[in-house]
């Protein structure tokens, strides 16, 4: 599996709103072991329910607000996520969903980032309904090398990888770090 | 992937639950996080807690999936590196209504060759609720 | 704003930030040993403090920066004359009495009250 939570970038306007997307697809491992079909006490089945885990939900969401901070400083920084202040889940995502990830940058310094964000869910087997609003993160980032003396990382940003390169190419936005 | 971050329960009831993972490099998704400095996803840290709060809610007699539906103030305070394990403690703040528990919770970094006592690597809150499956009708 | 109105405000802030409970964040609390905050959480503090209250606030001047790395400032674990001075010369908002009682470094982080955030947007406010 690989740890890729969006899919792809669709609106981007710097150091402000960040837009991803990701599609639920059964192709996915993790979906067949939350929750998989289970024998109960009484002796029935209760058959498989794959849904989003909320875990990845925040993770998705944070890759999204990641990228939004990064690009903001040109990528120079390792940033990190270092606390959920707050999410909120109502519903969750089953296959054949997309989840759509808006973060907002709400605050920056040279020791990190705040930003806020809203989780929407489409349903490919109800276009019409269009995207819902089905939840609320809210996130802070640290720059890494500013905040963790005495700990030793690799020198070059190993945050911002070939796969979130190949993600902000594929999805039309221009890097060169 | 599989999706299952308790390796062994250590302690369950209605109350709470601690439960122990270890990390491994065989552990697929790492490559990626990051390349040349592997370290457990802190989002992964807080499902290992969600997974323990499920352990307590087996002991309270609940069947029904919960999965998680809120969290409040959880930070990240150290890198859990592969060959190390954690240890996911949770503790019940209140469960109301009966099938939606709230958690206070960390996960605790453990060198199971020293014998230390392990440092908090997360911390925070928590609540799980039935699945909802779908946007709203 | 009124001294109550800035401490309520201040209270949201530190029940968001911290996750703790509206009770538990009161005037003599400190942040750290009462309240369980560490370092993460004074960022995020200072952002929400910023958005709540409409100010801007500098690096260093809310919490100390480089105070506690600075030979000059600290000697075997305790805070020198010099540190102390630097301390209530940067963070007037902050009552320094039991740390000068008591210099240790590790009693440093003891001195942030949910009081000393309050004088502290009080006077940003007053400013």
């Amino acid at each position: 599996m690989r740890w890729m939570w969006i899919d792809r970038i669709v609106e981007l306007v710097p150091r402000e709103r960040l837009v991803a997307v990701k599609n639920v697809s059964l192709a996915e491992d993790h979906l067949h072991d939350h929750f998989p079909e289970t024998l109960l006490p009484d002796g029935t089945r209760r058959p498989a329910m794959p849904v989003m885990p909320g875990s990845l939900v925040i993770e998705g969401m944070a890759q999204t607000a990641g990228i939004l901070v990064g690009h903001a400083e040109g990528f120079r920084e390792k940033v990190i996520l270092a606390k959920v202040t707050r999410a909120r889940l109502d519903r969750d995502a089953t296959p054949g969903t997309t989840l759509r990830y808006t973060a907002t940058l709400v605050q920056q310094s040279p020791l990190g980032a705040a930003t806020q964000g809203v989780v929407e869910l489409f349903d490919h087997g109800r276009p019409g309904a269009g995207y819902a609003e089905i939840g609320r993160i809210d996130l802070v980032f640290s720059h890494l090398d500013r905040n963790m003396a005495g700990v030793e990382f690799p020198e070059h940003n190993f945050v911002f990888s070939e796969s979130f390169r190949t993600l902000l190419r594929s999805s039309g936005i221009p890097c060169d770090f | 992937m599989h999706f299952n971050l308790v390796d062994r329960v250590l302690e369950a009831s209605p109350e709470g639950a601690t439960t122990l993972k270890q990390v491994s490099l065989a552990e697929e998704y790492l490559q990626d996080h990051f390349p040349s400095f592997p370290v457990l996803p802190g989002v992964l840290m807080l499902e290992a807690m969600v997974q323990a709060g499920r352990v307590a809610a087996a002991s309270r007699g609940l069947s029904v999936p919960l999965v998680l539906g809120e969290v409040r103030a959880l930070k990240y305070n150290r890198f859990v590196p592969p060959g190390a394990a954690i240890r996911a403690q949770v503790s019940l703040d209140e469960a109301e209504p009966a099938d939606t528990l709230s958690f206070r919770g960390q996960v605790v970094l453990v060198d199971s060759h020293s014998g230390d006592p392990g440092v908090v690597a997360a911390s925070g809150r928590f609540t799980l609720r039935p699945v909802q499956a779908g946007p709203a009708a | 704003m009124t001294r109550d109105e800035i401490f309520e405000k201040v209270r949201e802030v530190l029940v968001e930030a911290l996750g703790v409970d509206d009770d538990e964040v009161t005037p003599g609390a400190s942040l750290t040993a009462d309240l369980g905050a560490e370092s993460i959480d004074f960022l995020d503090i200072v952002f929400q403090l910023e958005q709540a209250f409409g100010f801007k606030i500098q690096q260093g001047e809310l919490f100390p920066e480089n105070v506690t790395q600075d030979p000059d400032y600290v000697q075997d674990g305790q805070v020198t004359p010099k540190g102390l001075a630097a301390l209530k010369e940067r963070l007037p908002h902050i009552d320094f009495a039991k740390l000068e009682a008591d210099p240790k470094i590790t009693k440093v982080a003891e001195v942030f009250t949910v009081d000393a955030l309050v004088n502290f947007c009080e006077r940003k406010l007053a400013a």
